[in-house]
């Protein structure tokens, strides 16, 4: 991790928090609201880009980790309101990469590639049935009536109190995930990613890092989620759909995989588009998947791999003009920028 | 008189401006720029069809008191929102339409979407009313008094169970084809309560309730539960799957004869089974919110006439009916306190009595849910009727205030049970 690298993400993570505190002033109620729905989408998604692009393991259940955090914070908040809301934050965190490292263990022993992305969505779909059949869980109707807590002296529940908090700690868990993908720790993923015989011959403990991945994206998604209880004031069996697992996946894919951002652009994109055309009932998700699957096909690099590209053939133009081409090398190949 | 100087005119220009500035149009009557309501409601995935009936029915009704005057000489109009059946995406348009200045929500119908309303509302300071969500939670355990179900409540199932008395007296053994889901056992839990209650009381016979079959949601194949069905002594089955499932599971049971020598009460597919199975359809009876043909009242006569006109629809469905009820309510409870802000419509809509497609209903002021006249009708195949295939052979209407539950806000809802 270089100095001017971190310098360029701390840059960019304080200039898109002040944006997104500055928002209430210029948007009404609907749109704060959406923003801070977006903030937790963009965790998901970098978590879910930390065990793809960088440590290769394609998860198809990462809905089990967001809603498992859900869940552990809406039933501590309903029938524990006595727990300190950053100790709730810290156990769903635990909750998460305790459920993460038990799928892992199992998922990661026998299995890899796509069998491992089977067995992932396997167990998710298992949590969403024993979520939406547990009394406990409060079965389909999910538990309701999650109030905005208070941490200390301080009420979220005045205002946009909440919001920013959100905000403040999406930006934290923005800032963990870079860490851990620039750090030692996440050098030793990309190594299990690109050549796991090699990096064992290394003395990397493989299934190890694995699991470390899987639990810290885990743990990641779990805060995240925990943040969505009180935001929507209900936590529902559908936080633990396989159709929420893939909503990490279409950030990164729409943003750029190979982009430590691609999945924040992706799911601002993503929700600017539902947003754009929600009036437009019926034709909205076809837009949507119109747009995913041209991005897709038309782009595999992602928004942020084209814009790049552009950035890149805009400089290359007046000094080597023969040389515009040497860019065309897909995005993801070349490992995550920044 | 005291002379008025500069300061004391700056003083008071200001602080009128201020207090007009703070609200405005809250006093219904002082503009003619319309009242808007918010519809939110699934408009797209499996549930459309369902929401289309929500949006042409409010709009048929908003269109019919516009004609008429409007509200205290305000028109109304009604701003949509898809809500796709998930209380994520329901919460976000929600709040949009706070956002926007529109208190005043209807539209939901699915369950979880309503119970996700109650907290939001009460913090956001809005109001919903349901369109047919089915939860017993809405008045009981999650009651707020921010959310209205205008329409039917869970007491619509002791209300067929109380028919099922009064029209079946010998049909005393009781079976249910349940789906495996909470909207599923709930339906089961108050029928039995309503069998229980209500055949001792007519007929003086205790009813056999024997053990629902519990069938899985979107299976292709239920002839293990049909032959399980078929092999009970029940002679009344009451039938809880929906739409897709309960066509597929109607359909199959035909070579069975499963329905062939028993009563057959469906919850709440209305014409939806009807419609895909046309000649095939069992003869059954199944609840509705609202029997067009019923001619129930001068408003639902018109708003049929409306309705037809529109879509060209001649078979509008109950959840249209609903809609109707619901504009109705607001225009009712604006026009009563001459207000729109969330407090006033809150305090004139518990207690309200008003006219709705269905005839009178009042919204109970305890736990905000209606009580109205419940409707059910039987359906049977009809050849001769070319373009549907099958004909509502019978109607019956049962007083909703000699079903209701009591109302115990904010307490789980306590239910006879089978010995």
């Amino acid at each position: 991790m270089s100095r001017s690298h971190a310098t360029r993400f701390l840059v960019i993570l304080v200039i898109l928090t002040a944006a997104a505190l500055l928002l209430p002033f210029a948007a009404n109620r609907g749109l704060v609201f959406l923003a801070g729905v977006i903030a937790i989408n963009v965790v998901l998604g970098l978590a879910f880009n930390l065990l793809f692009s960088t440590a290769g393991l394609l998860s198809f259940g990462q809905a089990t980790f967001s809603a498992s955090g859900a869940y552990a914070a809406a039933l501590l908040l309903l029938r524990a309101p006595e727990v300190p809301f950053l100790a709730v934050l810290v156990i769903a965190a635990a909750t998460g990469a305790a459920i993460a490292f038990a799928i892992g263990f199992v998922a990661l022993r026998r299995t890899e590639g796509v069998y491992f992305a089977v067995l992932t969505l396997a167990f998710a779909e298992l949590v969403h049935v024993i979520i939406a059949k547990t009394s406990f869980f409060g079965r389909n109707d999910g538990l309701t009536g999650i109030q905005r807590p208070r941490i200390g002296p301080l009420d979220l529940a005045q205002g946009n109190a909440y919001y920013v908090f959100v905000i403040l700690v999406t930006a934290l868990l923005i800032a963990v995930l870079w860490w851990v993908t620039h750090s030692r720790l996440g050098r030793s993923f990309r190594a299990v990613r690109l050549d796991p015989m090699r990096a064992a011959f290394l003395g990397i403990d493989v299934r190890r890092r694995q699991l470390e991945a899987f639990a810290i994206s885990g743990a990641c998604a779990a805060t995240a989620g925990a943040l969505m209880g009180p935001l929507t004031s209900i936590v529902s069996p559908d936080l633990a759909h396989w159709g929420e697992s893939t909503k990490p996946i279409l950030f990164t894919l729409l943003g750029g995989a190979g982009h430590f951002w691609g999945p924040l652009v992706g799911a601002i994109v993503f929700s600017a588009v539902e947003y754009g055309t929600r009036s437009l009932a019926g034709a909205s998700d076809l837009i949507t998947g119109g747009l995913l699957l041209a991005v897709v096909l038309a782009i595999p690099g992602g928004l942020l791999g084209l814009a790049t590209l552009g950035v890149r053939r805009l400089q290359a133009r007046p000094a080597a003009p023969s040389e515009a081409a040497l860019p065309l090398a897909p995005a993801a190949s070349k490992g995550e920028t920044l | 008189m005291s002379k008025l100087n500069r300061r004391a005119f700056l003083a008071s220009g200001a602080g009128a401006a201020l207090a007009l500035s703070a609200n405005p149009r809250i006093v219904v009557g002082q503009t003619n720029e319309p009242i808007r309501l918010g519809v939110v409601t699934p408009l797209s995935g499996p549930q459309e069809f369902i929401g289309s009936f929500v949006k042409n029915g409010a709009e048929v009704a908003v269109d019919l008191i516009n004609k008429a005057g409007g509200v205290r000489g305000r028109p109304l109009a009604l701003e949509f929102r898809d809500e796709k059946a998930n209380p994520a995406a329901a919460t976000t348009v929600a709040r949009e339409l706070l956002g926007m200045g529109i208190n005043l929500q209807l539209g939901t119908i699915a369950s979880t979407v309503a119970l996700a309303y109650g907290p939001l509302m009460q913090a956001e300071n809005g109001i919903n009313l349901t369109c047919g969500a089915g939860s017993e939670k809405i008045n009981h355990e999650n009651y707020s008094p921010h959310v209205f179900r205008i329409g039917d409540g869970t007491y619509r199932m002791r209300a067929q169970a109380r028919m099922m008395a009064e029209k079946f007296p010998d049909v005393t053994s009781w079976t249910g084809i349940i789906p495996d889901h909470e909207y599923g056992r709930t339906v089961w839990a108050i029928y039995v309560d309503g069998l229980l209650e209500f055949y001792p009381k007519i007929t003086g016979k205790q009813p056999q309730i024997v053990d629902p079959i519990i069938v899985p949601y979107g299976s292709g194949d239920y002839r293990n539960f049909i032959t399980q069905a078929a092999r009970t002594e029940a002679r009344g089955i009451v039938n809880a799957t929906y739409g897709g499932d309960a066509a597929t599971f109607f359909q199959q049971a035909r070579p069975f004869g499963l329905f062939n020598n028993r009563i057959l009460m469906d919850v709440a597919n209305e014409f939806i089974v009807a419609n895909a199975l046309k000649t095939q359809v069992p003869k059954h009876w199944t609840g509705t919110h609202w029997y067009y043909g019923a001619s129930a009242s001068p408003i639902g006569e018109s708003f049929y006439k409306a309705y037809v006109a529109k879509t060209g629809n001649k078979m509008p469905m109950g959840w249209a009916g609903e809609a109707q009820a619901a504009v109705a309510a607001y225009a009712a409870a604006i026009a009563k306190t001459g207000s729109t802000e969330t407090k006033a419509i809150i305090e004139a809509l518990k207690g309200l009595s008003y006219d709705t497609v269905t005839g009178a209903r009042t919204i109970r002021a305890e736990d905000n849910q209606a009580i109205k006249d419940l409707e059910m009708i039987q359906i049977e195949p009809d050849a001769s009727a070319a373009d549907v295939g099958f004909k509502v052979s019978d109607y019956v209407k049962i007083p909703g205030a000699g079903v209701i539950e009591p109302a115990t806000p904010g307490q789980a809802m306590v239910l006879r049970k089978s010995s």
